[in-house]
């Protein structure tokens, strides 16, 4: 990556979590609020293929960790996975396709909700399991559905144009 | 269709920063290393507090702008100035509705009677649950103004949490609502111990060591014991009991209470500079 790439990632990381930290804490639905930072490591995964997907899902995973009451590293942790997950999961995918995004942000949204309650008992907080996991996951999971398409959007327009993992150029450009 | 080159490096990038994240996070939970990353915490916090205010004033009344478009545009031409009129009315009186409440809330905390001697720090809350997954508030005091890690934090009805993370200007209080919260708490009369544990953001709480067939009455008061090295000072009032009763095969009492304070509408509270070492 040249240091423009690492310059617009770290924009794109920096406007999400602006967002995230502002508008979605004032939108609460049921109780539960937006949790767009999920859709970096989707978007990542997608665009990029799962090296891509992983690294995205750390490095954001961390800065979310610096702002949020839950224990560190365990955002990092998970969007590591995620976007991995979602790298791997549709490499064998057409990825212009115009569904693949918001199916891909449902899935990965519920996965990370799950995942990220059920670490956080494990990690001494069983509390996390008490606060309606399934529903915050699938409210979570319609938001970002809804806002895929842009997100794969700005994270194409961050990263490298050819993908070192043998990601075809022109799946990059499809989904611009 | 294009070829794909299938290589190793995902899966060592992935193993790498999966080991990378389990070290950090069993640092985070076990070691010194805990310190770190509060420090690191506290100040993406500090920074981050300017940028969301900022933030925060510009979308606010983009919001208001935006809301009032959409309800401009169902009125009839005829009627627009009128209906304007009255939602400027509607929205003066709002304000001052709302003003009123926050004054409320802000003189409440500044007499709260069962404080007594304690030193306290007003504070407005600035954020309100900033992960799904724990019942947690932002508030405007930090290090600067004397709060530290564990101190008490109260409302107009009573307990609202305890501080957990310490910023500069700001800190991050866990409520009583929280599923890790636990309070040591005295009720009845000569006076019991127990404790009152959270189960989630807009649940009640419960009771844990009340012995079976307690006779307790709804609205039985539990106050902070305030035990011997106990992080919160005795006698502030927690929550009142709202039902009880007894398992088949219980060894204590099922109780369920309701915090005192509203800890759905917090705008301001109170720190208590509390240290649990002083007598």
């Amino acid at each position: 990556m040249t240091a423009r790439d690492t310059a617009r990632v770290t924009l794109v990381v920096f406007a999400f979590i602006v967002v995230q930290q502002t508008l979605m804490l004032d939108i609460r639905i049921g109780g539960v609020h937006p949790d767009i930072m999920v859709l970096l490591p989707m978007a990542a995964g997608l665009v990029g293929g799962p090296g891509r997907g992983a690294t995205m899902g750390f490095g954001s995973g961390l800065v979310a960790d610096c702002l949020l009451p839950t224990p560190f590293g365990l955002s990092a942790f998970i969007g590591t996975l995620i976007g991995f997950g979602v790298g791997l999961a549709t490499v064998a995918l057409d990825r212009s396709s115009w569904w693949l995004p918001t199916v891909a942000a449902l899935v990965a949204s519920v996965l990370y909700e799950v995942f990220y309650a059920l670490l956080g008992s494990i990690l001494g907080q069983p509390q996390m399991l008490h606060v309606g996991v399934t529903r915050t996951a699938l409210l979570v999971a319609v938001c970002n559905a809804v806002l895929a398409v842009p997100a794969v959007r700005m994270v194409g327009w961050a990263l490298p144009k050819v993908s070192k993992e043998g990601m075809p150029t022109s799946t990059v450009g499809s989904l611009r | 269709m294009a070829k794909l080159r299938r290589s190793r490096r995902p899966r060592t990038t992935l193993l790498i920063l999966l080991l990378a994240s389990i070290t950090i996070i069993t640092l985070d939970a076990r070691g010194g290393f805990g310190r770190i990353t509060s420090g690191v915490k506290s100040v993406a916090a500090d920074s981050f507090a300017p940028i969301r205010s900022g933030v925060n004033d510009i979308v606010e009344p983009m919001g208001s702008f935006l809301a009032g478009s959409v309800h401009y545009g169902a009125v009839r031409q005829q009627n627009q100035k009128l209906q304007q009129q009255i939602r400027q009315l509607q929205q003066q009186r709002a304000r001052s509705a709302q003003t009123e409440q926050s004054l409320q809330q802000l003189s409440a905390v500044l007499h709260l009677p069962y404080i007594g001697n304690l030193q306290t720090v007003p504070a407005e809350v600035i954020d309100y649950e900033s992960s799904n997954f724990a019942a947690t508030i932002g508030i405007s005091v930090g290090r600067d103004d004397g709060v530290q890690y564990n101190m008490p934090v109260v409302a107009s009805g009573g307990l609202v949490g305890r501080v957990v993370q310490a910023n500069h200007h700001t800190a991050t209080v866990r409520l009583i609502s929280d599923g890790a919260s636990l309070v040591d708490v005295l009720y009845g009369t000569p006076g019991a111990y127990a404790a009152v544990t959270g189960e989630g953001s807009g649940k009640p709480l419960s009771a844990g060591l009340v012995p079976i067939n307690t006779p307790l009455s709804v609205g039985e008061l539990f106050v902070t014991s305030g035990l011997n090295g106990a992080i919160f000072p005795p006698n502030i009032p927690v929550a009142r009991v709202t039902g009880s009763k007894t398992g088949v095969s219980a060894t204590e009492e099922s109780v369920t209470l309701q915090p005192l304070a509203d800890l759905t509408n917090l705008r301001y509270v109170s720190v208590v500079l509390w240290d649990p070492a002083s007598p």
